[in-house]
């Protein structure tokens, strides 16, 4: 198996090598043989890469502990559903994941443009699809193989690092992969069209859907990395603005900014040389999340270390940024377009100022995580940014958005009027305040909470009225009745209704994080047997205490008693495990959640006699967070499912 | 309009009035890293540094010190570094202007740009003023849901 992954990565390499000459040699000799061969050498990187990551994954399954990689993250007493998911636990095997999925993309992009290979364009997508793919593989035969053996088989291997050992970790970091990798497309054909000169107009269109789904994977990402930090993490958050969250968020909102002005192009052939702009920068970010993690320039809980790679990255993204800007410099002419709007009032002009603070977001968050080692090189003094500082500064930017969020579709297509403005204005504009003095009222009286819940009101407002007003015009032209013609415009229009339930999920993420952070509470106590500590509405009393062995680590758990507003509800079990091959335990949390709170219980320590630690929190309105995540999924997922109309797929 | 205007700043001046509540050893913990751990916030930190750091925060919340007394006791121990925030001095500035001054300028860059096409948009078509007037959005909306509802029983 050693011996087959190796080959395979190797003939993977040159596989996609061999690509990019017969590539070359077709568009000099103008040649369509040597282009169609180039297209079928890349379907070859996708078969064998894809022995290379079979091979990784059988050497997991039978514990080959003479692989250096398998003996690091794997062990014989990990359950082979964690064996599973150790390929990607490490830098060596995420990389090697990072290069297999690539391959499968780019291969689905040479199945679907067969008999596409005669356009312009189309060679030099395939073109900059091996030359990016060459570069996964390079690193993977000379400075990082996951195949390296050890001079020696040990009995057993280190096993997976116990937080990893969390269902979360089956979907976390390859969706965050799936969404990084799938911007390669997108960036594939800007570029291209950027190359050969000639600009398709349909770029856009053609990409659409590998935007949306690298946005949707992104985002499916991070929540399931939020999620997966509140329930194994045991410190009671969800998101740190840790350099390696950060560097997941900064794509996620690059592309947010590139998916809204994309809309304006395709409706209105302008900002082009934007939105070119946009989608190398959401590529380049996305270079830049794995360079982050693999560089160990900064210190986070989640990357690799120092693993010698940083310095290839960011050569890479050195010559990605460079080439763009020169390839983009060059086409301006060309790209340039008469730019003219019919007002100065119009939904363009709102998802300019939206992309202003998307990017905006984007580079505070940017700029926070790299400003220690600025500071290091100006002032030689080496600090931290952390939650506090993102908070501070990010929380009105966030702010700013979401009003524009509410702002985009009360003003039209093209044009609109100070008194149109003033009506359109008045519904959700009254909702918003009148829920604004009715939160005041019930005590909401810091700041930034009540404006959030404020703008929240609004934006639902907002979207509400363009689901009535949709059904409406349904009802208009088929005589539908009301409840019937509802589901079928949404479901009919659903690229437009789609992204109106993403901006719904945004307002549920929004209320999530505003309760959850405004007004969580958190109480640590040292309990003996039988004593009782109280939080909020709750009572907990410390009932029973034991031990016992399950499967690769010991248990010490605790039953707590849960009383709330004077009633016994279920009892709570929380634990604390010592791994095998683990330095540190872990602690085990248990979670009651509802929407209206969730009450979040570990165990920090364990002391003489049963005595232990509780910590408690409780987090107000974070299940409308979670919710939230999946209204954003769910109305990513119908903005690309295509019509009824057959189209070619790219 | 303009008595709403009022109550809501009324109400976001009211607001500022903070209820005061006692501090917590989270409100401190999330400002400060674990010296052992360098880059783990000590919120998320469960180390034995981490422990000794947090023994001394609830020492000091005892004697009913301040978060920013209780904050300057661990700069002065270990550096501007122990703490999640930089403070707002010198360089550090930087890190909280920028942000602001990229909006600054990004919004501005934008109204520049859409004044100019406005303008452009305006001059093709001949100075003509046009009517902008349109009807309340819902029925523009209505109508564009319609047109698209159209084209695709057309299609």
């Amino acid at each position: 198996m050693v011996t087959l992954g190796n080959l395979s990565q190797s003939a993977a390499f040159i596989c996609s090598l061999l690509a990019m000459v017969l590539l070359l040699i077709g568009l000099m000799r103008n040649d369509l043989r040597f282009i169609e061969a180039g297209r079928r050498a890349l379907t070859g990187v996708a078969v064998f890469a894809s022995m290379a990551a079979f091979s990784l994954a059988r050497l997991f399954m039978t514990d080959n502990f003479q692989v250096e990689y398998v003996a690091s993250y794997s062990d014989r007493a990990l359950p082979i559903f964690y064996k599973a998911t150790s390929f990607w636990a490490g830098q060596k095997g995420s990389l090697l994941f990072w290069a297999w999925v690539l391959s499968i993309y780019i291969a689905m992009v040479a199945f679907n443009t067969r008999k596409e290979t005669t356009r312009k364009n189309t060679p030099y997508i395939y073109l900059v699809l091996a030359a990016i793919v060459s570069f996964f593989f390079l690193l993977l035969i000379t400075v990082s193989s996951p195949f390296d053996l050890l001079a020696y088989m040990p009995k057993d291997g280190n096993g997976l690092n116990p937080m990893l050992q969390n269902p979360g970790m089956i979907f976390h970091p390859p969706t965050l992969f799936l969404g990084y990798i799938g911007f390669t497309i997108p960036f594939a054909y800007a570029i291209a069209s950027l190359i050969s000169g000639e600009i398709d107009p349909d770029w856009l269109k053609k990409t659409r859907r590998w935007n949306i789904l690298s946005w949707i994977f992104l985002t499916i990402g991070i929540i399931l990395g939020g999620q997966w930090a509140y329930v194994e993490l045991g410190w009671g958050g969800y998101w740190a603005w840790d350099p390696v969250e950060n560097a997941s968020f900064i794509p996620w909102l690059v592309s947010t900014a590139f998916i809204h002005t994309s809309i304006i192009q395709e409706r209105r052939n302008i900002m082009k040389v934007w939105n070119m702009s946009l989608i190398v920068l959401t590529f380049l970010t996305c270079i830049f999340g794995t360079y982050l993690v693999r560089s160990g320039i900064l210190q986070s809980v989640h990357d690799f270390g120092a693993t010698g790679l940083g310095g290839y990255f960011l050569i890479f993204m050195i010559v990605v940024a460079l080439g763009s800007i020169i390839l983009i410099a060059e086409s301006y002419g060309d790209l340039r377009t008469e730019h003219s709007l019919e007002s100065l009032i119009s939904r363009e002009s709102t998802f300019l100022f939206n992309n202003v603070i998307l990017l905006a977001i984007a580079f505070s968050t940017f700029f926070g995580t790299i400003f220690p080692l600025i500071s290091e090189v100006v002032t030689g003094n080496k600090l931290t940014v952390g939650e506090p500082f993102f908070n501070m500064v990010n929380t009105p930017l966030f702010l700013l958005l979401l009003a524009i969020t509410g702002l985009c579709p009360l003003i039209s297509w093209r044009k609109s009027s100070i008194n149109n403005l003033k009506q359109n204005f008045m519904y959700p504009f009254g909702l918003a305040f009148a829920g604004g003095v009715l939160m005041f009222g019930l005590g909401i009286r810091e700041f930034y909470p009540l404006v959030a819940f404020t703008l929240s009101i609004f934006v639902s407002a907002t979207i509400v009225l363009e689901f009535i007003g949709g059904a409406r015009a349904r009802k208009k032209l088929t005589g539908e009745v009301i409840l019937l013609a509802f589901p079928k415009v949404i479901w009919k229009l659903r690229r437009r209704y789609g992204g109106y339930i993403v901006h719904f999920g945004v307002v549920l993420v929004v209320i999530g994080i505003t309760g959850s952070t405004a007004f969580k509470l958190e109480k640590e106590v040292t309990l003996q047997r039988g004593g009782t500590m109280s939080i909020g509405d709750y009572t907990l009393q410390y009932k029973d205490f034991n031990s016992f062995q399950d499967r690769n680590r010991t248990v010490y758990a605790a039953t707590i008693g849960v009383v709330k507003d004077g009633k016994a509800v279920n009892d709570m079990f929380t634990e604390r495990r010592y791994y095998i091959n683990a330095k540190q335990p872990t602690t085990e949390v248990s979670l009651r959640m509802s929407l209206k709170e969730d009450l979040y219980l570990t165990m920090p320590m364990i002391g003489k006699n049963d005595e232990i630690t509780i910590k408690a929190a409780v987090n107000p309105l974070l299940g409308w967070g979670w919710l939230g995540g999946v209204f954003m999924v769910v109305g990513g997922i119908m903005a690309i499912i295509p019509s009824g109309k057959r189209r070619k797929a790219v | 309009m303009r008595n709403m205007w009022i109550i809501l700043c009324s109400l976001i001046l009211l607001s500022q009035a903070a209820t005061v509540q006692a501090l917590t050893r989270s409100e401190v913990e999330k400002n400060l890293i674990c010296y052992a751990c360098p880059g783990e916030p000590l919120n998320i930190d469960r180390c034995g540094g981490g422990d000794q750091m947090r023994a001394e925060i609830d020492r000091r919340l005892s004697l009913g010190q301040s978060k920013e007394t209780i904050l300057e006791f661990f700069v002065q121990q270990f550096g501007d570094g122990i703490l999640t925030a930089p403070p707002q001095k010198g360089f550090n500035l930087v890190a909280y202007a920028a942000p602001f001054v990229g909006l600054l300028i990004g919004l501005v860059v934008a109204v520049i740009f859409v004044w100019k096409w406005a303008a452009a948009g305006k001059s093709s078509r001949g100075g003509r003023n046009e009517d902008v007037e349109a009807a309340a959005l819902y029925k523009d909306m209505e109508k564009q849901v319609e047109d698209e509802l159209k084209k695709l029983e057309n299609d």
